[in-house]
């Protein structure tokens, strides 16, 4: 095989490294047990280069693999000696991971002379992590002790390709559905051998320093793609604030302060997310993968043009954050578990900001979404016998995709870390697996964040124990602070939650979880997604689809969008125009 | 004539592609003649007709009489497809169980190309202002949670009338399980809109998942007046224009079986995706006959697309998760379909270099207007066709047997233009980068839907048809490490070719929850023999006819508390003790390595649903044998010159496939070519021609 790296090269190779990381999921997708891996695809795999810079992650949610260079980095610090057939489990959030329910799992890949070359990398949010509550989001532990997830940070959890029992056993100690744990694992490891078995024969095939000279040139292409993409964007410095709800035990919410400064001529973006607060003593830190994460999200989204995410393209964004902030790199023992809904915030700010710099760049706020749609559901199922069950709900019913500067948000957003990357439970499959009934699940009428380009609307679902009690856990947040519109566009609707008690009354649920008793349900209502310009200047043909669709009413439409739409379902232009002539419009 | 001695009776295979309407015609004597005609989009049965006209006049016959001589008809038809695609599909009502109105709005979520927004949510198959809540509901045990509201019904079903309502999905949640409020429907619906067609989920597709359930019942209902109508149609011109009337019309489905064409319009789903379906089918008999092979990867490749399936120990996987268009943007037709990965690359793929110096080929296609540039008809950009051209592998005068003329110097300044200059190379290396590069992209395809199966490429032959096969199947098969391709003789119209050689088929599913750990004998064994009942049924009515039968017998199963289900084939009709379960959790060990290199032994088995196939052979064994299409080979074998990556312009031998004889070698560097197809041999690459008629090919290696 010739060894040329010119553009011919590159486009061959990294279609490779692209097939082993499909094929990777491939096999951690179809093989794993709980729901939130098998079926709503809460799973990322990688590859990352022995530099610890990350280089190819098809298909990957990218909050989860984007900060994979801080994880393989600290694999090197902690092992510096890695052998053929070791494999690690990483959950630390002070060592390069998520959050500790991400299960990670880092397996270097070692020639036969025993030359460490890449590191593949799997990550699971698994169903459970042994936490003191019945969760995988401990929004109100104080520290990682209150918490009480096992971390493991880097932990040899495989040797000569064999388990290390003793991790295993103390994970089924602690863990609550301790076969789906295994099963799940199970699957990581399969995944990640595949990788490296993948990448061994790559090896063969090309040599290694081939390999490693691709690598140095796909992340110098990459980094001239980037530059070029910044060239199109506006430059300027904005500082956006935004709040995370207040929650038991933090009265006040998360105030959230990003800063962008976007120099085209440079060809680089700087997010400086220093100006914010210290760890708190609940479980809204974010990680350093996290914020780091956040931050490109953001500006990728913002990109006009495709530029492969890599090491090579992230140089050209700078991330600046400080040690001990709750936007920033968290000191031992702060609590992460959580960590993922201030990232969303922080996502929607940075993106914000650079709508503000100009036309046609940037986005509008996405719902942020941890509703009871996706709660964390235990109990015991008195189908089998009371055996206990735990495992989050991805229901179809969250929403809120941001308006966007050219086409209206994506309705399955679910929350700016996960892109509409995840899939959707069924809702037979969780009646199925659950001793549940999901009893109502839509979008809301009227609920979007009005725009040129619209938000994504809300959504509902209802449901409720069948024959026993569950406990609900999740983190509401957006039932005060909603998702802005951006350049005129309008908020998306608020989230609530209640609960309907047996006797049909309605009442407020509390924001982090509920009990349910037999004939009792939980109404979820996730976030409207914000719009993107004035929703004056939307196009009418749009707004009599979403009218005819029943995505908005006539009465919003003329009162919000001024567009007079007929009873029989036509645009009356004459009525739209003079309608569009007046001000002001309603909020 | 031709076509045999009089009286004796002939079958036709048509399969009406996007572009070409491919006609196979095995005659009396059991050999096949191949032909091809355009297709007519706004009329294919004329495309049907035109390609009957093209075969009586090369037979020596008129279309009449050809027609008239045939007992058995096999058609493969884009037209439901087609009919999605450009919007004529009925209009259609969704009925779902109250509650639950937006399943096929959410579907089942899922993005890719994660950071480009620029694509649209998709619409619902059925829009919201057409869909209907019903009162009712089952629960997950089949109980009934809230009965039907009868009233409430015969309400929808009026609102039906007054909206002009032409066909009714019907998906209410667990159905499956509980079927009465679906039938109760159906009974409303005969009552009360009777002559409109509808579908009940739960007979359509019986399976759990309601998104996937739901889509399917969605696009069979759109596709009954359509189907039922292009049938009738065809039927009717087919026999006006002399088929007789006594012959049989089977239509090919897309898990690769062939029905009756009154069951297909009766489940016009079966149809979607149909076209590649015939591929595999063919390429197991040649790997079978020409290389004693069981594990198989077939290649199908066309003007826009190159379609992938496998053949895994002599069994063609099937796959739910079908896509009309592309993953997460489309919708999934949730129906047992052959496992095919579609790319977009092919003789049209578009070659370019983008601002940071990358080439980039497809998916992106010139289509066939205006087509490559070396068509002449007014395309610029390069495709991989001129590429092939500029390196001497296809002959400018010899195009479709000359057919078309092609423009070597306005491939030429294409290639130049687009790639040669950007990326500072020849012309020839430039246009040799675009082959690679799109032999890359085939590979990876290959890689994966092999890896997602558990194959090893290495392991495998490799079957080349289409038009465009011959290209580069060398040098695929070199970038997979395969030890051996076969191009069949009918490589051009594989899928015609493979219908011809396929089975009448009855596929029957049950679904039936029991574990390895507490197997429950009566239920799985109540299930086995309902199955087994009904394919002797099948077998008795429309398989009356066949020279032999099969049934196989298959659960889809998997570990406890896993999701995605893997099939794993029985080995017993029925569970006599607890070693036959035992064997079955063995085989279901196996089966999960072979997929996933990843085992549990620990592990009990979920077992979900039971499958029976029944196949019923039409035809004897045996490879068809080709008529030799010598009005249009050339006279001579010669030489041009071509390139070849590492060794330059080489002087190469041209040989006529029709010329080369059985069991006679040839070496690299060459060129086989017939009118319909070329195949380069790169130097290291050796070609023989088989008893079966097929290219067979060791790959060697470059150096």
């Amino acid at each position: 095989m010739s060894s040329d790296l010119d553009g011919v090269g590159l486009a061959v190779i990294s279609n490779r490294f692209e097939s082993v990381v499909r094929a990777m999921i491939n096999t951690l997708f179809r093989t794993s047990r709980s729901g939130v891996l098998a079926t709503a695809r809460d799973l990322s795999c990688a590859v990352i280069t022995r530099d610890c810079e990350f280089l190819a992650a098809a298909e990957s949610l990218p909050i989860h693999v984007m900060g994979g260079d801080l994880a393989a980095r600290a694999l090197q610090e902690l092992h510096p000696e890695l052998r053929r057939g070791d494999a690690f489990l990483n959950n630390s959030p002070y060592h390069g991971n998520t959050h500790p329910a991400d299960h990670s799992i880092l397996v270097p890949v070692i020639d036969e002379e025993g030359t460490h070359h890449f590191t593949v990398f799997t990550k699971a949010h698994v169903a459970d992590c042994g936490a003191s509550r019945p969760t995988t989001y401990s929004s109100t532990a104080r520290d990682v002790y209150d918490e009480g997830t096992l971390i493991f940070p880097h932990t040899k959890i495989q040797k000569d390709y064999r388990d290390c029992e003793d991790i295993i056993r103390m994970c089924r100690m602690r863990i609550r559905v301790p076969d789906d744990w295994y099963g799940d694992y199970l699957a990581q490891i399969g995944a990640a051998r595949i990788g490296e078995r993948l990448l061994l024969e790559m090896g063969d095939e090309y040599g290694w320093e081939t390999l490693h000279a691709y690598a140095r040139s796909w992340f110098d292409y990459s980094e001239r793609r980037m530059v070029e993409a910044l060239r199109e964007l506006p430059s300027g410095r904005v500082t956006a604030e935004t709040a995370h709800d207040p929650f038991p035990g933090i009265p006040n919410g998360i105030p959230l302060s990003v800063t962008v400064d976007v120099r085209p001529d440079d060809g680089l973006v700087e997010v400086d997310l220093r100006d914010n607060g210290d760890c708190m003593p609940c479980g809204f830190n974010m990680t350093e993968a996290y914020a780091k994460g956040a931050a490109l999200i953001a500006v990728f989204n913002s990109l006009s043009q495709p530029v492969p995410p890599n090491a090579g393209s992230f140089r050209r964004i700078r991330v600046l954050l400080r040690e001990n902030c709750v936007a920033g790199i968290p000191r031992h023992p702060a609590c992460c578990s959580s960590g993922m809904s201030p990232t969303d915030r922080v996502i929607n700010a940075i993106a914000r900001a650079i709508a503000e710099l100009g036309e046609g760049v940037g986005m509008a706020e996405a719902g942020v979404n941890m509703s009871p749609a996706f709660g964390v559901l235990s109990g015991n199922d008195p189908r089998s016998g009371g055996t206990p069950f735990i495992n989050q709900l991805i229901l179809p019913a969250v929403t809120g995709g941001a308006g966007m500067p050219r086409g209206d948000g994506w309705l399955l957003n679910a929350a700016p870390v996960v892109s509409g990357a995840v899939l959707r439970d069924s809702v037979e499959m969780d009646e199925l697996r659950h001793p549940i009934r999901i009893e109502d699940q839509r979008i809301i009428c009227d609920s979007e964040g009005a725009g040129r380009f619209r938000g994504a609307p809300g959504a509902t679902v209802e449901y409720g124990p069948i024959g026993c009690s569950i406990d609900v856990m999740y983190t509401s947040d957006g039932t005060l602070t909603p998702a802005q519109g951006v350049r005129g566009g309008k908020p998306g609707a608020r989230a609530t939650q209640h609960k309907r008690l047996a006797s049909g009354d309605l009442v407020d649920a509390s924001p982090e979880r509920a009990r349910l008793e037999p004939g009792e349900t939980i109404i979820s209502v996730s976030c409207g997604g914000g719009g993107y310009g004035p929703p004056t200047e939307r196009d009418p043909e749009r707004v009599r689809h979403d009218v005819v669709e029943g995505w908005i009413s006539r009465e919003r439409a003329e009162s919000v969008y001024g567009v007079v739409v007929t009873a029989s379902g036509e645009v009356d232009g004459a009525a739209t125009a003079r309608l569009r002539g007046q001000t002001p419009f309603e909020d | 004539m031709a076509v045999g001695p009089s009286g004796r009776q002939v079958r036709f295979a048509v399969d009406t592609g996007g572009t070409f309407t491919d006609l196979v015609v095995e005659d009396a004597e059991g050999r096949f003649h191949l032909y091809k005609a355009t297709t007519t989009p706004d009329d294919p049965a004329q495309g049907v007709l035109d390609v009957f006209e093209i075969a009586a006049r090369d037979l020596g016959t008129d279309r009449r009489n050809l027609l008239g001589r045939g007992e058995l008809f096999i058609h493969g038809t884009t037209r439901a497809t087609n009919a999605i695609l450009t919007g004529m599909t009925a209009r259609t009502a969704f009925l779902t169980t109250r509650g639950h109105p937006d399943i096929l709005l959410f579907r089942e979520g899922g993005r890719t190309d994660i950071f480009d927004w620029s694509r649209p949510y998709p619409d619902p198959y059925v829009p919201r202002s057409l869909t209907f809540e019903v009162p009712e509901r089952i629960g997950a045990d089949g109980a009934i949670v809230r009965p039907l509201d009868e009233a409430a019904a015969a309400e929808i079903a009026q609102k039906l009338s007054e909206r002009d309502v032409e066909a009714v999905a019907i998906c209410l949640l667990w159905s499956t399980v509980n079927p009465k409020h679906e039938r109760d429907l159906a009974a409303l619906l005969d009552r009360l809109l009777p002559g409109v067609p509808y579908t009940l989920s739960h007979a359509l597709n019986p399976t759990i998942r309601e998104y996937r359930r739901a889509s399917a019942t969605a696009i069979d209902a759109s596709l009954k007046p359509v189907l039922t109508s292009y049938l009738r149609g065809l039927g009717q011109r087919l026999e006006e224009a002399g088929l007789n009337p006594q012959s049989r019309l089977l239509l090919v489905t897309s898990s690769g079986g062939l029905v009756d064409a009154d069951d297909m319009a009766e489940k016009p789903i079966l149809s979607i995706g149909s076209g590649p379906a015939m591929s595999p089918v063919a390429g197991r008999e040649y790997a079978r006959a020409e290389a004693a092979a069981e594990t198989t990867v077939v290649t199908d490749a066309g003007g826009t697309s190159y379609d992938v399936s496998v053949v895994r120990r002599g069994r063609i996987p099937l796959t739910r998760e079908t896509w009309l268009g592309d993953p997460f943007f489309g919708h999934m037709t949730g129906f047992p379909s052959i496992d095919v990965r579609s790319i977009g690359a092919g003789g049209g793929s578009l070659a370019r270099v983008d601002s940071g110096g990358l080439l980039h080929v497809g998916p992106q296609s010139a289509g066939a207007e205006p087509g490559p540039a070396c068509y002449g008809r007014g395309g610029t950009q390069p495709t991989v066709t001129d590429a092939a051209l500029v390196l001497g592998y296809i002959d400018p005068g010899y195009f479709l047997g000359g057919a078309m003329r092609l423009d070597l110097d306005a491939a030429g300044r294409a290639l130049q233009e687009h790639v040669a200059g950007p990326l500072s190379l020849g012309l020839d290396e430039a246009a040799a980068a675009v082959l690679r590069l799109v032999t890359e992209k085939m590979a990876r395809a290959i890689e994966e839907i092999t890896v997602n199966q558990g194959i090893d490429p290495r392991m495998a032959v490799l079957v080349c048809g289409g038009g465009a096969a011959g290209l580069n199947a060398v040098a695929i098969a070199r970038r997979l490490g395969c030890v051996q391709v076969i191009i069949p003789e009918p490589a051009a119209a594989l899928s015609a070719a493979g219908a011809l050689m396929s089975d009448l088929c009855g596929e029957f599913s049950l679904t039936c929850l029991t574990t390895t750990a507490d197997f429950d004998f009566d239920a799985a064994n109540g299930s086995l023999s309902e199955l087994v009942e009904s394919c002797q049924g099948f077998e008795g009515g429309p398989g009356a006819d066949a020279v032999e039968t099969s049934v196989e017998l298959s659960v889809e199963a998997r570990y406890v508390g896993q999701t995605w289900e893997i099939s794993v084939p029985l080995r017993v009709t029925r569970f006599g003790s607890p070693p036959d379960v035992e064997q079955l959790r063995q085989d279901f060990h196996a089966a999960h390595t072979e997929l996933f290199a990843v085992d549990d032994p620990g592990s009990e088995i979920e077992l979900v649903t039971w499958h029976a196939r029944v196949s019923c052979r039409l035809r004897e064994v045996s490879l068809p044998h080709f008529a030799p299409a010598a009005n249009r080979t050339r006279e001579s074998n010669g030489s041009r010159s071509a390139y070849f990556a590492g060794q330059g312009i080489v002087d190469t031998t041209v040989v006529q496939a029709e010329r080369l004889a059985v069991g006679e070698t040839l070496a690299g560097p060459a060129i086989i070519e017939s009118p319909v197809t070329t195949v380069v041999l790169e130097p290291g690459a050796s070609a023989k021609r088989t008893v079966g008629g097929s290219l067979s090919i060791l790959p060697g290696s470059e150096g």
